[in-house]
C-alpha cells in the first residue's frame, strides 16, 4: 500500500491541466468526423504510441479522451479525428487552422510495439475504430520491413461513412498491403465487399504461430471478431483489443472508466484477450 | 510511547493548545441528530460523544467541491488554482476515519501522485479519540478496532468517563510540550465496548466470497431496493470517484474547471457520448460498490476497502445494510459449499 511518506513533493503532479496545442490543419472528412493536425509548444513531441489516447479539452466545456490516428513515426505533429457525437465534440467541430486546442496526455496503454516486431499484423477495424488503428498502420508501413505481412480489414456501415479514403487508395494499391474494406449497407455505385467485418474473417490464409490481431470497433464488435479469429484457431494471447470506455481523468483517479477492477486508462485501452476474459464487464 | 491522564474537564484547554500547531478541525453537532467536521471556533462547542458525521474527513483532502483552473473564454487561456493548505489539526477522530485517509492516501499517491491532495493531507496532524459503537458501526470485522492508533499523532481513550492520552508520533510530543494539564500513567485496557453490528467471516475470507458471488441472486434483491441517490457513496470514507466539469459565468467571457464528488450508483456514471452505458443496470452499479469495497483492490493491497463507518447503511434511504449483503453473500456461500460437499 502507498504511504504519504513513500511521497516525495517533487513526485507528485498537477494532473488536470493541458497543454494548448495549435491546430495546424483541420478538415471535415465525413458528414460526422473531422479530422485535425496538431502542434505541440515549442517542438515538443507528443511521445506516444500507437494505441495511446489524449484528453481533449475546450473551456467552457470540459473534456473527452480521444484516440491519436497519427503514427509516432511522424514527426513534430500529431493527429486526431474526432466522431461529432457529443457535447463537446459538436463544439470542437468549429475548430480550425490556428485555433488552440488544450491537449492532456497522451495516456494508457498502446500496442505493445515490441512484441509486434517480426510478425505478420492482422488490423481489424470497425467504423471510427480505423482512427487509433491508423496510428499501428502507418507505423508499420514506416518501418516496413521490420514486420511481416499487413492485412487490414476494414467495415463501414455505408461507404460515404468510410474515414480516410485517400490513404484506403494508397494502401490497396501497395503490394505489401492486404486491405478488405466492407459496408453494411451498399450505395449503388458500391462494388466491394457486402456485409459485417466478421465476413472477412473466415476466408483469410493466416499463418496462426507469427499473427497478431488488432482489434478496435463499436462494443458490439468486438466478441463476434474475437469468435471468429478462435473460430480460425487463432491463440488468444496474440488478439489485442483497444475499449472505449469513459476515461474522464486519464490517470487512474476518477473511476469512470472501471472495468471490474482494472483502469481502462491506466491498463488499456489496448489490452491483450488473455487478460479481458476474467473481467465480466469487459466484452 | 507515552500514556497520559487528562480530565474530561480539560479537553477544551487541550484544543486550546493544539490551535498553536494549525487549524483545528473536529466534529460538532448539527441540528438534533447531525455531526460534522468543523473548524473550531470556541472549543467547549467541540463535541466527544459522538456517533459519525455526515460527512466523513475525506472532504477536507478532496473537497466536495474544488476549482481546478480559472479561464477566459475570450484568450483561450487559463490560470492554475493553487493549493495552499496551512498546518491543521484534526482532533477527535474515530479510528476507522483515520484507516480510511490510510486508504485515500494510496488511491490518490499510488500510481500518478496528485499533488493537490498531497499538499492537503502532508499539512494535517491527527488527534483520535475512542466511540462507543452504535447500532452501525462494524469496524472490528474489517479489522479496525476502537482502539487502532495507527495515523494518529495522539489519542484518546475514554476510561471512565475520563481519558487516556497516548503520545505516538515525534510531531504529537512537540503539540503536547508544554501542556501541564496531564500526568503520566499506565495505560489501561477498556473493557465493555461491544460492536453491535459484524460481519461473520474474518475480512480475509471476504475476497474468496465475492470471487464467487458476481451472478449471486443477491444483487437482484439489492437492486430491487436500491433508488440509485448516490448516498453510499458520497458519504463512504474511502469512495474517491469524481467528476470534473466546467462553469462559465454569465459573462460568458470567464469560467472555471472544477471537480466534484461523483458516484458509480448514478445511472449515468459509466455512460460514454453516443450513449453506451458500460453498467446500465442498477444491479451492475450495486454489485461494483460493494466488489470496490471488498474485492478489485484488496486482492492488491490485502485490505478491505471499507472501515466499517456504517454511513452508507445508516444514510441509505432504502434500508440498505452493508454488512447484511455480505453477510447474505456468506450464507449463500456456505450453502454452495454444503451442496457441493454432500453431491461428493
Amino acid at each position: 500500500m502507498k504511504r504519504l511518506q513513500d511521497v516525495e513533493h517533487h513526485e507528485t503532479e498537477d494532473l488536470y491541466y493541458p497543454t494548448m496545442c495549435k491546430v495546424t490543419g483541420a478538415k471535415q472528412i465525413t458528414e460526422m468526423e473531422k479530422w485535425y493536425e496538431l502542434e505541440m509548444p515549442d517542438g515538443q513531441s507528443l511521445g506516444h504510441s500507437p494505441g495511446q489516447f489524449v484528453e481533449v479539452s475546450a473551456f467552457g466545456i470540459g473534456e473527452a479522451p480521444i484516440s491519436i490516428s497519427s503514427s509516432p513515426s511522424k514527426n513534430g505533429k500529431f493527429e486526431l479525428c474526432i466522431r461529432q457525437v457529443g457535447t463537446l465534440t459538436n463544439v470542437l467541430k468549429n475548430y480550425e487552422t490556428g485555433d488552440m486546442m488544450g491537449i492532456r496526455g497522451p495516456f494508457g496503454k498502446g500496442f505493445p510495439m515490441e512484441k509486434l516486431f517480426g510478425k505478420d499484423i492482422l488490423v481489424v477495424a470497425g467504423g471510427i475504430g480505423l482512427v487509433p488503428l491508423r496510428s499501428l498502420i502507418n507505423y508499420v508501413l514506416d518501418n516496413r520491413k521490420d514486420f511481416g505481412r499487413l492485412i487490414i480489414l476494414y467495415g463501414a456501415k455505408t461507404p460515404s461513412e468510410l474515414l480516410f479514403t485517400d490513404e484506403l487508395e494508397t494502401w490497396k494499391d501497395r503490394d505489401d498491403v492486404e486491405l478488405h474494406v466492407t459496408v453494411d449497407q451498399p450505395d449503388e455505385t458500391w462494388e466491394g465487399n457486402t456485409g459485417v467485418i466478421t465476413t472477412l474473417i473466415p476466408s483469410l490464409d493466416l499463418k496462426l504461430n507469427t499473427t497478431i490481431a488488432a482489434i478496435t470497433g463499436p462494443p458490439v464488435m468486438y466478441k463476434f471478431v474475437v469468435m471468429s479469429l478462435k473460430s480460425k484457431q487463432l491463440p488468444d494471447d496474440q488478439i489485442y483489443l483497444s475499449l472505449e470506455r469513459r476515461m474522464k481523468c486519464g490517470v487512474g483517479k476518477c473511476g469512470h472508466c472501471q472495468i471490474n477492477g482494472v483502469y481502462c486508462c491506466q491498463d488499456g485501452p489496448v489490452f491483450n484477450y488473455v487478460d479481458l476474459k476474467p473481467l465480466e464487464e469487459a466484452l | 510511547m507515552e500514556c497520559f491522564s487528562l480530565l474530561r474537564s480539560d479537553v477544551p484547554a487541550l484544543i486550546d493548545y493544539l490551535g498553536d500547531f494549525g487549524e483545528v478541525i473536529a466534529p460538532h453537532g448539527k441540528g438534533d441528530v447531525s455531526y460534522s467536521f468543523e473548524v473550531v471556533r470556541d472549543s467547549s462547542d467541540v463535541v466527544l460523544d459522538y456517533t459519525r458525521t455526515l460527512l466523513p474527513l475525506k472532504k477536507m483532502f478532496l473537497p466536495p467541491v474544488e476549482k481546478l483552473m480559472g479561464f477566459s473564454l475570450k484568450n483561450g487561456s487559463y490560470e492554475q488554482e493553487d493549493v495552499i493548505v496551512a498546518p491543521r489539526v484534526f482532533f477527535g477522530v474515530h479510528s476507522y476515519e483515520m484507516q480510511s485517509i490510510l486508504r485515500l492516501d494510496h488511491s490518490m499517491l499510488s500510481g500518478s501522485a496528485e499533488s493537490n491532495y498531497f499538499k492537503r493531507r502532508q499539512s494535517s496532524r491527527f488527534v483520535g479519540i475512542s466511540f462507543e459503537p452504535d447500532e452501525f458501526h462494524f469496524s472490528e470485522s474489517v479489522g479496525v478496532v476502537i482502539e487502532e492508533m495507527e495515523g494518529f499523532d495522539l489519542f484518546l481513550n475514554e476510561v471512565d468517563g475520563d481519558f487516556q492520552l497516548y503520545v505516538l508520533t515525534d510531531s504529537g510530543q512537540g503539540m503536547l510540550n508544554g501542556f501541564d494539564k496531564i500526568n503520566l500513567t499506565e495505560p489501561e485496557v477498556v473493557e465493555g465496548r461491544h460492536f453491535k453490528k459484524k460481519i461473520r467471516y474474518h475480512y480475509n475470507r471476504l475476497p474468496r466470497v465475492f470471487q464467487y458471488a458476481y451472478h449471486s441472486d443477491v444483487w437482484a434483491d439489492v437492486a430491487s431496493r436500491c433508488v440509485g441517490c448516490g448516498a453510499c457513496t458520497l458519504t463512504c470514507p474511502t469512495c474517491f470517484c469524481f467528476d470534473v466539469q466546467d462553469e462559465v459565468e454569465v459573462t460568458a467571457e470567464d469560467g472555471m474547471r472544477q471537480r466534484s464528488w461523483d458516484s458509480c450508483m448514478l445511472s449515468t456514471f459509466a455512460e460514454v457520448a453516443g450513449g453506451e452505458n458500460f453498467r446500465e443496470k442498477t444491479i451492475n452499479r450495486t454489485r461494483h460498490r460493494l466488489y470496490r469495497k471488498f474485492k478489485y483492490i484488496t486482492d492488491e493491497e490485502g485490505l478491505p476497502w471499507c472501515v466499517g463507518c456504517g454511513r452508507c447503511t445508516a444514510f441509505c434511504p432504502a434500508g440498505i445494510s452493508l454488512p447484511d449483503i455480505v453477510n447474505e453473500l456468506i450464507q449463500e456461500d456456505e450453502k454452495a459449499q454444503y451442496h457441493r460437499t454432500v453431491r461428493v
